[in-house]
């Protein structure tokens, strides 16, 4: 199966995310391997949609405020005393 | 999220109930930092989030009482502060977003050939490129309508069970994948825009490019 604009689009919105999460059964991901064998197209779109989660992921370990724990308890407090 | 983790947390709440405040203090500790990270990917802003979790603390320690024990602790945990974050992110100016349908994949011209498109999806090897990217891709979750962009910020950023997030936000789990799904495939469309070089642009001005 070669790269068709409509097709390949069809497979990203449908199928790509069961794909990715291991929850595809095995004929139609076989089916899929088989596809992305023959169309680089469709690979450099699935490596660009994996980048994107790399990608993501690198938004943590987010900078948590120092002594947020500690402003938390204090001002728990400080509103139940009121 | 693992059981014995919830039955953990259980515990803790129970006590919290019985008015113990060593067990808070240890609530918080537990949970502060994935709160205030929850609160940040609403509100992406320090100081709202950090006002956003006490705020959620708040209502733990005024409401714990009311949660039901037969649920998990943190789905509920996480409603009160998404709750929070919400009310807090209404009050202020509203954010413009782009309707999600706008993007769905292009597969012919989003600059795959560029260096820095490459850099990226081989991996992200320049820590200094990646980061970057690591930041606008934090803005182009920003333009996501919210049922999207809560999605993508607990399971691709805060990286929680996909099962889990559907249970916090009261959804199914294949409509969760849906929003996922779609919520992705916007961010890598604008990631690889970003990274995309112009075709007319020189490559003497390409040299120092990040992204534009």
């Amino acid at each position: 199966m070669s790269h068709d604009e409509i097709r390949c689009r069809q497979l990203i919105l449908e199928y790509l995310i069961e794909y990715e999460d291991g929850t595809m059964p095995e004929s139609d991901r076989h089916r899929l391997d088989e596809h992305f064998a023959e169309c680089p197209p469709c690979v450099v779109f699935l490596k660009s949609y994996r980048a994107t989660g790399r990608t993501l992921r690198m938004l943590k370990p987010r900078d948590i405020p120092k002594n947020l724990a500690d402003a938390v308890v204090r001002f728990v407090r400080a509103r139940c005393k009121e | 999220m693992a059981e014995d983790q919830n039955a953990s947390d259980l515990a803790l709440v129970r006590r919290i109930k019985e008015g113990d405040e060593e067990a808070f203090r240890e609530m918080v500790e537990r949970y502060h930092a994935r709160i205030y990270s929850l609160s940040y990917g609403v509100l992406r802003n320090a100081e709202d989030a950090e006002e956003a979790t006490q705020d959620s603390f708040l209502t733990l320690y005024r409401k714990i009482s009311t949660f039901d024990e037969s649920k998990k602790f943190f789905s509920w945990f996480y409603r009160v502060a998404l709750n929070q974050a919400y009310s807090r992110a209404r009050r202020r100016k509203p954010v413009t977003t782009v309707p999600i349908d706008e993007y769905v994949p292009r597969l012919g011209s989003d600059g795959r050939g560029s260096p820095e498109f490459s850099a990226w999806v081989d991996g992200v090897e320049d820590e200094v490129i990646a980061r970057n990217l690591a930041e606008r891709a934090e803005e182009f979750i920003a333009e996501l309508p919210e049922p999207y962009r809560d999605v993508i910020w607990m399971v691709d950023v805060e990286e929680l069970k996909p099962a889990d997030v559907a249970e916090t936000l009261e959804i199914s789990l294949p409509a969760l994948k849906s929003r996922l799904h779609r919520a992705r495939l916007h961010v890598r469309q604008r990631l690889a825009e970003a990274t995309a070089v112009p075709p007319a642009e020189s490559q003497g001005a390409r040299a120092n490019r990040v992204a534009p």
